[in-house]
């Protein structure tokens, strides 16, 4: 067994450009994560396993040079309660931006198969000005619509129903010299959720606060990612991502 | 009849040359960090668009960034080009799409923005010839002309260089049947204090997608 192992990862290293990242995620007991993709003359074929529960995807993509990017991807999963899917569709080309999610597994696995079921996401952006941008979004159960406004930030407005109405607003600005980012989202009435992001280009620092109770902290420190949360119950995770060449 | 030949002879390499030398000139010109804004219209995927961008360049780094002002659809955007790589910002998505420079394509142009700041780079995707030389409000120029050697978005090319102060000042771009796919001027040129940093700049939460 432990020779097979070993020629697994011989056979990583021949191969000329991948990633890997491995984990250690802790909620009730501990078990570890997987995730690997392997780059092909186009595309990417990738790889994620946690006990329970594994899936291989290839990830493709078009690029339009300046004029816009358009990635696609399919993914099929072994595991307990059955087998599952996802396929999905993503990018942008001049002034229309898209994505759109389909996924299918009969139980959620945390952390890396968290939709349950069948699941849905589709969001679409146009750019109604150069600095002016409105978006749709439709994900399992809610619709939100927005309108965005490039002001040397960029100034989120919007409006969503999950059952209840709820409040959309955001802002997303440079915080200094280098690029560093800003990213705040609230929604608030049917939905309560905070998410935020500072980005420092070696460092990210990422949050989602919620009601019910849920949220996450995640800080990335070059190629180590620690996160920690609530969901359901208190949660740990620890990443490292090593890419090559 | 054999004077014609006789000239023909002795011309048709001196204008090979001269090809050469004119290039030589743009690129001892160009040494120094320099910006311009490149003006005019394009054939878009639904017909003529206005194109409007500002080109930054490091040329003893082999650096340079395009600014996407116009059209619309793409003001945000920017191409940096580095010795190995073509890097896209696509605004919309958030996104810098990174290509080995030798696989960066870029559809729906009909050109290559590389084009405006490495006309040596473009001499070797296109075969150069003198055919004479022009008077534009920039001040005389010499015109160049080409045929494309591989499948660079276009056929044929038409590039324009001051003699006063050697650098393109105008690209004109076609296809097989002679449609101009692109006509493009160089306005607003200067020498300016440029870093390789302020080139490279990306927003810090842009995903990069290597391909």
């Amino acid at each position: 067994m432990r020779r097979w192992i070993w020629l697994f990862f011989l056979g990583l290293g021949a191969l000329a450009q991948g990633r890997l990242e491995a984990g250690a995620y802790f909620q009730g007991g501990l078990f570890p994560t997987l995730e690997a993709g392997f780059a092909l003359e186009e595309g990417e074929v990738y790889l994620r396993l946690q006990p329970g529960r594994g899936g291989l995807g290839y990830l493709g993509g078009v690029a339009l040079g300046p004029l816009g990017y358009l990635g696609y991807g399919l993914q099929g999963e072994v595991g307990e309660g059955g087998l599952g899917g996802a396929v999905f569709l993503e990018g942008g080309a001049g002034p229309l931006a898209l994505e759109g999610r389909l996924s299918y597994r009969p139980q959620a696995a945390f952390p890396l198969f968290p939709e349950e079921g069948l699941w849905g996401r589709l969001a679409l952006r146009y750019r109604l000005a150069p600095k002016e941008v409105a978006g749709l979004l439709l994900e399992g159960g809610r619709a939100e619509a927005t309108y965005a406004l490039r002001e040397g930030a960029t100034y989120t407005l919007g409006l969503g129903v999950a059952g209840p109405p709820y409040l959309v607003l955001g802002f997303k600005g440079e915080v200094g010299e280098g690029g560093e980012a800003l990213d705040l989202a609230l929604r608030l009435g049917g939905v309560n959720r905070l998410e935020g992001g500072l980005y420092l280009g070696e460092a990210s620092l990422l949050f989602i606060l919620s009601h019910p109770w849920a949220g996450s902290l995640t800080l990335w420190l070059g190629d180590l990612g620690l996160e920690a949360g609530f969901r359901n119950s208190p949660y740990a995770w620890v990443r490292y991502a090593w890419r090559w060449p | 009849m054999r004077l014609l030949l006789t000239l023909f002879l002795v011309l048709a390499p001196a204008l090979a040359q001269s090809v050469e030398g004119i290039l030589d000139r743009v690129e001892k010109n160009l040494t120094e960090p320099w910006q311009a804004v490149v003006r005019g219209t394009f054939q878009g995927p639904s017909g003529p668009e206005e194109l409007e961008a500002r080109v930054y360049a490091i040329p003893k780094e082999d650096l340079f960034r395009i600014e996407y002002l116009k059209p619309a659809s793409l003001e945000g955007n920017f191409t940096v080009i580095t010795a190995k790589e073509v890097w896209n910002y696509l605004y919309l998505t958030n996104q810098v799409i990174i290509s080995p420079r030798e696989r960066a394509q870029v559809q729906g142009l009909g050109f290559s923005p590389q084009t405006f700041g490495d006309p040596r780079a473009l001499a070797k995707e296109v075969s150069l010839r003198l055919v004479g030389e022009e008077r534009l409000p920039e001040g005389v120029a010499w015109k160049l002309v080409g045929q494309a050697k591989g499948n660079q978005g276009f056929a044929q090319l038409e590039l324009y260089v001051l003699k006063a102060d050697p650098r393109p000042v105008r690209f004109l771009f076609r296809d097989e049947g002679g449609k101009v796919l692109a006509d493009l001027k160089v306005v607003a040129f200067r020498r300016a204090n440029l870093t390789p940093a302020a080139l490279k700049r990306y927003p810090k939460d842009a995903q990069v997608v290597r391909r």
